[in-house]
């Protein structure tokens, strides 16, 4: 009898194992994720409520906006055609949605590194009077209010008392799931495809020219740079120099990743350029050079228009239409039979 | 034959320390005005600096909590985070359990939360970013808030607020405070708001929000302002 229940048991666990694996997973030759799972670990719930979370604009003042508003999935979860993204009350923010994916290795957040962990990113939107215009404190009160979120936090954590820890964990959760490493470029290099001989020459180029910062395979070092861009006067943003207040920092941004490139328009921290075309040019002869320049860009890259095109061309095998298509990812149709029956 | 009592007596003295009942110590935070407790929003006649002065928010981290004889570590409490809130007096107290007849003469703590607790994402209990000790635009948690009017600001409404924390060099604002205590007498720990806010220069710095230098400075008049209670 014991056997049997240990049996059942690990067979339970074995199911359980490979369901999770769906949503997680390590892809091959990937570093070591920087998220620490032992503080949050995976569950089928958590990802679950954490999705629900993601979509539900009760996160904002006047419920009109959610994180999806300014990170939807068909554009690698970024706000496309909006240089700069906004919020409630249709008010502007200063700086563009960056595109989330493979957020497990990633260590800081925000353009400037303001936030130290996942965790906490979604307090700055939840608070920001541009964005949500609301506070954690507002947020699990409605949600604890709401019977269907007490329900979910309960098969969540074992407790219908909504927290903010149990909030902010589960939406990391969600988040983590976002993993995007199917492109065509993963593909050629799990040697299931191959690249045209344009792509193949703009990847080399890649490698010669961008590779430092856009270091495969999250193609992001992680780090912030000064990449040559004219201060905006109407923004006057300065980036990482208002964190960590050393002129060393200034005008540096992060590093954001090439993958998904091409659904993720407008580029840059304020979104001033709307087609990779741009962001080539301003690399070939836009840099404004200044102390605070990125080492790797004081010598101007010099690309022909034929180097261009193939580089374009290898940019775009970065992109996953499954990744901004999984229907894991997409908004949850539970929320839809919600609002519906309120 | 020594050797045999020795390891009797070993063996028995390991038992009893297995054995060691616990005894509960209880820890009061004590925030005071001068003499005076504080009662939030009653106006308090300060006439030695800018007439009339209020408190309306005073809410604090105390983590780390230890104990010590002399220089040696004997107690050292697990999971010690307490959000010490004023206007939620059951805050003010708290309890540790420490094993019966230890000695000590000192109580050692931080006045914040460390770096590694900042840096480790969302948690739960007196952590809880619902405390509203958690700023939203940048990580981190904020130490020490104190809010209030003071005739002094030349302000809107004559307000202060000090919200002072940060955790990256350097800009660290986390502070140790060590007092002697005495094992007989319960432990009474007194902030006196009244000799930090005397202490700052209140028509110039009447607003921190921020990690910056005034907020380390302001951290480093604040040790001085516990006393254990005379």
């Amino acid at each position: 009898m014991r056997k049997k229940v240990t049996l059942l048991s690990l067979l339970f666990i074995l199911i359980s194992a490979i369901e999770l694996s769906d949503y997680f997973y390590i892809p091959k030759n990937w570093p070591k994720p920087l998220y620490d799972f032992s503080q949050n670990p995976l569950s089928k719930e958590k990802i679950e409520l954490g999705r629900l979370l993601f979509y539900d604009p009760i996160l904002s003042k006047d419920n009109t906006i959610s994180c999806a508003s300014c990170h939807t999935p068909f554009s690698a979860f970024t706000h496309i055609d909006h240089a700069l993204s906004h919020g409630i009350e249709d008010r502007i923010g200063t700086r563009n949605s960056p595109a989330l994916m493979n957020l497990a290795w990633q260590k800081q957040f925000m353009w400037d590194g303001a936030i130290n962990h996942l965790d906490m990113q979604p307090l700055a939107p939840i608070s920001h009077p541009d964005e949500m215009g609301s506070s954690i404190d507002v947020v699990v009160q409605r949600l604890f209010n709401e019977k269907f979120y007490r329900q979910y936090f309960y098969n969540a954590f074992g407790d219908s008392v909504v927290t903010g820890e149990n909030t902010l964990k589960a939406l990391s959760q969600f988040m983590l799931t976002l993993i995007s490493a199917n492109s065509k470029y993963d593909k050629v290099n799990r040697n299931e495809e191959t690249f045209t001989l344009q792509e193949w020459n703009g990847y080399q180029l890649f490698k010669k020219n961008c590779n430092t910062c856009h270091q495969e395979p999250l193609f992001t070092n992680g780090n912030f740079a000064d990449n040559g861009l004219s201060l905006d006067k109407t923004l006057n943003d300065f980036g990482r120099f208002k964190i960590t207040q050393n002129t060393k920092d200034s005008f540096c941004f992060k590093i954001p990743t090439l993958r998904n490139i091409e659904y993720s328009y407008p580029y840059m921290h304020d979104g001033r350029f709307n087609n990779i075309s741009q962001v080539l040019n301003h690399y070939s002869k836009g840099i404004k050079d200044r102390k605070s320049l990125d080492v790797t860009l004081q010598k101007p890259i010099e690309l022909s228009s034929n180097e261009k095109v193939d580089l374009l061309s290898f940019l775009l095998t970065l992109s996953e239409k499954e990744f901004v298509f999984n229907p894991k990812f997409q908004f949850p149709k539970k929320l839809i039979l919600y609002k519906a029956k309120e | 034959m020594s050797r045999v009592l020795f390891l009797v007596f070993s063996a028995l003295y390991g038992f009893e320390c297995l054995s060691q009942s616990m005894v509960n110590l209880p820890i009061l935070f004590q925030p005071v005005f001068g003499q005076n407790k504080i009662v939030l929003n009653d106006t308090i006649n300060a006439s030695q600096f800018g007439g009339k002065s209020s408190i309306e928010m005073l809410k604090f981290y105390i983590s780390k909590v230890q104990l010590y004889q002399n220089d040696s570590l004997a107690y050292d409490e697990d999971y010690s985070y307490h959000l010490i809130d004023v206007s939620t007096p059951i805050s003010l107290n708290f309890i540790v359990s420490i094993p019966e007849k230890l000695c000590f003469n000192r109580i050692q703590f931080k006045l914040g939360i460390d770096s590694l607790t900042n840096v480790s994402g969302a948690m739960g209990g007196d952590l809880d970013p619902t405390k509203g000790m958690y700023w939203t635009w940048q990580s981190g948690y904020v130490n020490f808030k104190l809010e209030g009017k003071n005739t002094l600001c030349k302000t809107n409404n004559n307000q202060f607020q000090f919200h002072l924390g940060g955790y990256r060099t350097p800009y660290s604002c986390l502070q140790t405070i060590n007092l002697k205590v005495s094992e007989e007498k319960p432990l009474v720990i007194i902030l006196d708001v009244e000799k930090f806010i005397k202490s700052i220069d209140l028509a110039a710095v009447n607003h921190i929000m921020s990690p910056s230098t005034a907020a380390v400075v302001l951290s480093e008049y604040l040790v001085k302002c516990f006393t254990n209670q005379r």
